[in-house]
C-alpha cells in the first residue's frame, strides 16, 4: 500500500508540468468570462459533465467495461448528502464523502457478481441496476420523497454548500474536474493503466502476464464511482432540486458515454473535448428547442450517437493523437543495454544445473469436456533448466495439458506441484503467472490497440510497479526477440512472425521460472524458424526451464531435452528425442512411416 | 389461499407467454449475430403505436393488424440490420451497444414528439370480456394474446428446424466461420434473422396494447423483462426463452401479489443477480 502511494507520488511529480498548465488554463476562464448567469452556467456545466465523463472513462473507456449504470451513483451521491442534510443538519461537504461511500459499497456488491459477464451483458446489467434504483428512489417516499423530489432550501454559506455566486460553483466543480483528470492522467502511465488497456484488450492474455483483471476491473469501478458519487452531490448543491426522474435516469449514464466517445474514449482528455464540443449543444437543444419540441435534443444524441460509433470512433482526441502519430518520429529506445540475462535470479544462478531437481510436477490430472475425456491421468515431471517437448497429433489434448498447467482451466483430478509448491488450486491464471509461470496462446492474443512496447510492459509489470523500470526492461526484451524496431507499432500492424515473438517476448517479460510455448512456431517460414529457434535457446541458456508444443519436428528435435509424447489425452511415451522417435507407437499415432525417410533422422 | 394461488398460476401463464414472445426475438439476434439488441423494448413501443393508430384510424382489430405488423417489423428489421448493425459486426462491442442505444433514444423520442407522454391503449369489445370456470377468471385478451404468442414461437422453430434459412440461422448462430465455408451468405442470413426477431418483438406490441397502455418510454420497461428472460433462458436457448418467459410471467404474477406490484422491476433485478451468481449460464446454457 504504501509502495503504490509513493509510485503515485512519484508519477504525479513526473507529470505536474502539463495538468498545473491545464489547471491554470481553466481557472483563468471563470473570472474572464462575462459575470453572466448564462455563460457561468455554461461554463459549470462544461465543467460537471466533463467530471462525470472523465469519471465514466476510468472504467468505461480504460478498463473497456460499459457501465450504464452510472446514472444510479450520480444518484446515490446526491439524495444521500440531501438526505443527510435535510434530515440531520449534516453539512454536505461531509454527506458528499458518505454518499461517495454509500456508492463504493453499492459498487461492490454489484460488481461483484457482474463484472463475470462478458461487455454486452455488463452493459445490460447496469443499466437494470440503474433503472432498479430509479423506481426504488420513486417508491421509498419516506425516505426520497418519491416522485416529488427534494428541494434545498436557499441558506447560502459556506457550511451548508449553498452560495449566492456562482463562480463559487464553477471553482468547486473546477477542483473535481481537476482531481479526476489527474487521477487518470496518472493511472494512464501507470502499472494499473496498463493492466486496464491489457484487460480491456484481452483478459486472457492479461491474466497469463499476471494482471488480476477482477480486481483491476473493481478499482476502476470504485475510483469511478467515486467521483460520479460526488459530482452528484455537486449537481444536488447546485441546482437545489432532486427526483428521481432527473437524476436516476439512463440518459445520464448514456449521456456520459456520448460525451467521451465523441471526445475520444479511452484518452485522458477526450472526455473534456467531448464536453466542450456537446454541453453548449445540450443547453441551446434544451433551451430553446427542448420547450417547443420536448425530446427534440435526445434525437439529436441518438442520430450523434449512431454516426459517430459507425463514421468516427477514435473521438476528436483520438483523432487529433492518430494525426500527431503520423507526423512524429516515433521516440528513441532507452540506450542499448547489455543483453542482461532475464528470468528469476534464482534460477539464472543455477544456470541450467545438470539434470536438475523436478520443476514441476504434474500428477494423474484429469479434465472431462461434456463427454469428451480431454486429459486423463496424465502424469509428467519437468526439470530445472531443460527444455520438454509436448508432442502429439492435433486434438491430442495438448493444449488443455498447458491450460491446466497455467491455471486457465481447474483439473476434475490430480495435482500440480510447483517449485515445490501444490498449485493446483489456485484460482485464476494471473496467481500462476506470479508462481512465475509464463506463457504463450497458440492463437496469438496481442494487445492489439498498445504498442509492442507496452504490450511487452504489460509483462514486465508483473515485476516491478515502476514505469521507467517496466519500460527498460520491455526494451531489453525487444532486443532479444529481434523486434526493437517495432517497439512503437500497433500491435494489430504486427505480421504474424513478429506477432509470435511479441507474444514470447511478453511472457518472457513476466522474468517466469517456466515458460510454456505452445507452437510458437506454427506459420512461420524456415528463416523466421531458425530465427526464433535461436531465441529459444538463448532463453533457456539463462536457465529458464521450457515446455514447447510444438508440430516443427525438426525443431523440437534439436532443441528438447526429453520430449513427452500424448494422444487422446494420455501419455503415450516419454523419454530423450531419439528414442521417442523411434519408438513404434509414436510413429504409428503421430509422425506416420514417412518421418524417417524424409526428415532424415540422424 | 389455495384458489387465489391457482388464480396467480393462470394470470402468470398467460402472461409468460407473451413475455415469451417479447423476448424471444432478442434471443434470436443475440444467439445469430452476437448483439444485444439494446433498442429492443423501443422497437416493441413502436409496434404499440402502429397498432394503436391501425385501430384508431382504420379500426382494425389488434389481432387482425398482426398481418400488417409482421411484414412491416420483418423489413423494418432487415433494413435496420443492413444500415446500421452490419458494419458494426466485427466492431468492439462498444460500438455496437451504443449504435442501438442510439435507436431506442431516436425511437423513444420521435414517439415523443408525435404523441406526446400521454398513456394510451385500445378498447375492443372483448377487452373487459372474462371466461369464467368455476371459481377462477380467464381474461380473454390475455387467452387470445397467449394463444397468439404461443402459435408465433411454434411457427418459429418449426421454420428454423424445417427450411433451409431457418438452418442456415441455426448453422451461422452455431459457427459464423463454418457455416460461410457451406455456402451460406451471411450477411443476408443476418439480416433475416434480424428481421426475424424485429418481427417477433413486433407482434408482441400488437397483442400487448389491448392488454396494457403505450406510452414513449414503455420500452425500458419491457426491455429489462426481455433480458432477464433471455439471461434466465440462458443466452441463446429459443426454448430456454419460452421456459423462461413462462417463469418470469409467474414470478410476476405472484411477486405482484404478495410483494408489490410497483416493485416487480426490483424482483426481476434481484432474481438477475441471483441468476448471475449461482447459474451464470441460465436454465437452459451450456457450461
Amino acid at each position: 500500500m504504501k509502495e503504490t502511494l509513493t509510485t503515485l507520488i512519484e508519477s504525479a511529480k513526473r507529470f505536474r508540468k502539463p495538468l498545473i498548465a491545464l489547471a491554470v488554463v481553466l481557472a483563468l476562464v471563470i473570472p474572464l468570462l462575462p459575470r453572466n448567469p448564462f455563460y457561468q452556467d455554461l461554463i459549470i456545466m462544461i465543467f460537471f459533465w466533463a467530471t462525470l465523463a472523465t469519471a465514466w472513462n476510468l472504467l468505461g473507456g480504460f478498463a473497456g467495461q460499459i457501465s450504464l449504470g452510472h446514472a444510479g451513483f450520480f444518484g446515490i451521491g446526491a439524495y444521500t448528502s440531501t438526505i443527510l442534510y435535510l434530515t440531520f443538519g449534516l453539512s454536505p461537504w461531509i454527506g458528499m464523502f458518505a454518499g461517495a461511500g454509500l456508492s463504493m459499497i453499492v459498487a461492490l456488491l454489484v460488481g461483484f457478481p457482474t463484472f463475470r459477464l462478458t461487455s454486452h451483458f455488463f452493459a445490460l446489467a447496469t443499466l437494470a441496476f440503474g433503472e432498479v434504483l430509479r423506481l426504488l428512489a420513486s417508491y421509498w417516499r419516506e425516505l426520497t420523497n418519491g416522485g416529488v423530489g427534494l428541494l434545498l432550501p436557499h441558506t447560502p454559506g459556506f457550511r451548508n454548500f449553498i452560495f449566492d455566486n456562482k463562480a463559487v460553483y464553477a471553482y468547486i466543480i473546477l477542483v473535481m474536474l481537476l482531481a479526476v483528470l489527474c487521477v487518470t492522467y496518472i493511472f494512464k502511465k501507470s502499472r494499473f493503466g496498463y493492466s486496464l488497456f491489457a484487460l480491456r484488450e484481452d483478459p486472457g492474455a492479461a491474466e497469463s502476464l499476471g494482471v488480476n483483471t477482477h480486481r483491476a476491473k473493481m478499482y476502476a469501478l470504485l475510483i469511478s464511482v467515486f467521483f460520479t458519487s460526488i459530482a452528484g452531490t455537486f449537481y444536488a448543491q447546485y441546482v437545489a432540486f432532486i427526483e428521481p426522474d432527473i437524476v436516476f435516469t439512463s440518459h445520464v449514464s448514456i449521456q456520459l458515454a456520448l460525451l467521451s466517445i465523441i471526445g475520444g474514449i479511452g484518452t485522458v482528455f477526450g472526455p473534456l473535448v467531448g464536453s466542450l464540443f456537446l454541453t453548449p449543444l445540450d443547453i441551446f437543444l434544451r433551451g430553446w428547442l427542448g420547450g417547443v419540441f420536448s425530446g427534440l435534443n435526445f434525437i439529436v444524441y441518438g442520430v450523434i450517437l449512431i454516426l459517430a460509433v459507425m463514421f468516427f470512433p477514435l473521438g476528436i482526441a483520438g483523432w487529433i493523437r492518430k494525426k500527431i502519430a503520423g507526423f512524429e518520429k516515433a521516440p528513441e529506445l532507452p540506450e542499448k543495454t547489455s543483453a542482461e540475462p532475464v528470468g528469476c535470479p534464482e534460477a539464472r544462478a543455477e544456470h541450467r544445473a545438470e539434470a536438475g531437481a523436478p520443476l514441476m510436477t504434474v500428477d494423474a490430472i484429469s479434465k472431462r469436456f461434456g463427454g469428451l475425456e480431454a486429459v486423463k491421468d496424465l502424469s509428467f515431471m519437468v526439470r530445472e533448466g531443460e527444455i520438454l517437448g509436448l508432442i502429439g497429433p492435433n486434438g491430442a489434448g495438448k493444449t488443455t495439458v498447458f491450460n491446466l498447467i497455467s491455471g486457465f482451466i481447474v483439473p476434475d483430478r490430480g495435482t500440480i506441484v510447483f517449485n515445490g509448491k501444490d498449485i493446483s488450486s489456485l484460482k485464476a491464471p494471473h496467481c500462476f503467472c506470479r508462481e512465475c509461470i509464463g506463457r504463450t496462446f497458440q492463437l496469438v492474443k496481442p494487445f492489439q490497440h498498445m504498442t509492442v512496447l507496452e504490450n511487452v510492459m504489460v509483462g514486465a509489470f508483473a515485476c516491478t510497479r515502476h514505469t521507467e523500470e517496466a519500460e527498460k526492461a520491455a526494451s531489453a526484451i525487444l532486443q532479444r526477440i529481434h523486434l526493437s524496431h517495432h517497439a512503437y507499432t500497433m500491435a494489430s500492424n504486427l505480421t504474424i512472425a513478429d506477432r509470435k515473438r511479441l507474444e514470447l517476448g511478453r511472457a518472457l517479460a513476466t522474468q517466469p521460472k517456466l515458460l510454456l510455448l505452445d507452437e510458437v512456431m506454427a506459420g512461420l517460414n524456415p528463416k523466421e524458424t531458425e530465427d526464433i529457434i535461436g531465441i529459444i535457446r538463448s532463453i533457456s541458456r539463462d536457465g529458464i526451464t521450457i515446455i514447447m508444443i510444438e508440430h516443427v519436428m525438426k525443431a523440437v528435435m534439436s532443441l528438447s531435452d526429453r520430449i513427452v509424447v500424448i494422444n487422446n489425452g494420455i501419455k503415450l511415451v516419454e523419454g530423450l528425442p531419439n528414442e521417442v522417435v523411434k519408438d513404434q507407437r509414436v510413429v504409428d499415432a503421430y509422425l506416420g512411416g514417412a518421418y524417417h525417410a524424409t526428415a532424415g533422422l540422424k | 389461499m389455495v384458489e387465489v394461488i391457482i388464480q396467480l398460476v393462470i394470470n402468470g401463464l398467460l402472461l409468460g407467454g407473451l413475455y415469451a414472445l417479447l423476448s424471444i426475438g432478442l434471443t434470436l439476434i443475440f444467439g445469430v449475430l452476437e448483439i444485444v439488441n439494446f433498442a429492443h423494448g423501443e422497437f416493441l413501443m413502436v409496434s404499440m403505436y402502429l397498432t394503436f393508430l391501425l385501430f384508431s384510424f382504420f379500426g382494425m382489430d389488434p389481432y387482425l393488424s398482426l398481418i400488417v405488423i409482421l411484414p412491416v417489423f420483418f423489413l423494418f428489421g432487415y433494413a435496420i440490420e443492413k444500415i446500421i448493425i452490419k458494419p458494426l459486426l466485427n466492431d468492439p462491442p462498444l460500438n455496437q451497444i451504443f449504435a442501438t442505444i442510439g435507436l431506442g433514444l431516436i425511437f423513444s423520442n420521435v414517439a415523443l414528439l408525435l404523441f406526446k407522454a400521454d398513456f394510451r391503449t385500445v378498447k375492443t369489445s372483448y377487452s373487459d370480456a372474462n371466461l369464467i370456470f368455476g371459481n377462477f377468471f380467464v381474461s380473454v385478451p390475455r387467452l387470445i394474446a397467449f394463444a397468439i404468442a404461443i402459435a408465433l414461437i411454434a411457427a418459429l422453430l418449426l421454420y428454423l428446424k424445417k427450411t433451409f434459412t431457418g438452418k442456415a440461422i441455426r448453422a451461422l448462430a452455431q459457427q459464423r466461420k463454418a457455416a460461410m465455408l457451406m455456402g451460406i451468405d451471411v450477411h443476408r442470413t443476418y439480416a433475416i434473422a434480424f428481421g426475424i426477431g424485429i418481427a417477433c418483438v413486433g407482434a408482441a406490441g400488437a397483442v400487448l396494447l389491448p392488454l396494457f397502455f403505450v406510452f414513449p418510454t414503455v420500452g425500458s420497461l419491457f426491455s429489462l423483462i426481455a433480458f432477464v428472460i433471455v439471461i434466465l433462458g440462458g443466452y441463446n436457448s429459443l426454448a430456454g426463452s419460452l421456459v423462461a418467459g413462462l417463469i418470469i410471467g409467474l414470478i410476476e404474477g405472484f411477486s405482484g401479489f404478495f410483494i408489490s406490484p410497483h416493485l416487480k422491476e426490483v424482483v426481476y433485478f434481484v432474481l438477475f443477480i441471483f441468476i448471475l451468481i449461482f447459474r451464470p449460464t441460465g436454465l437452459f446454457g451450456k457450461r
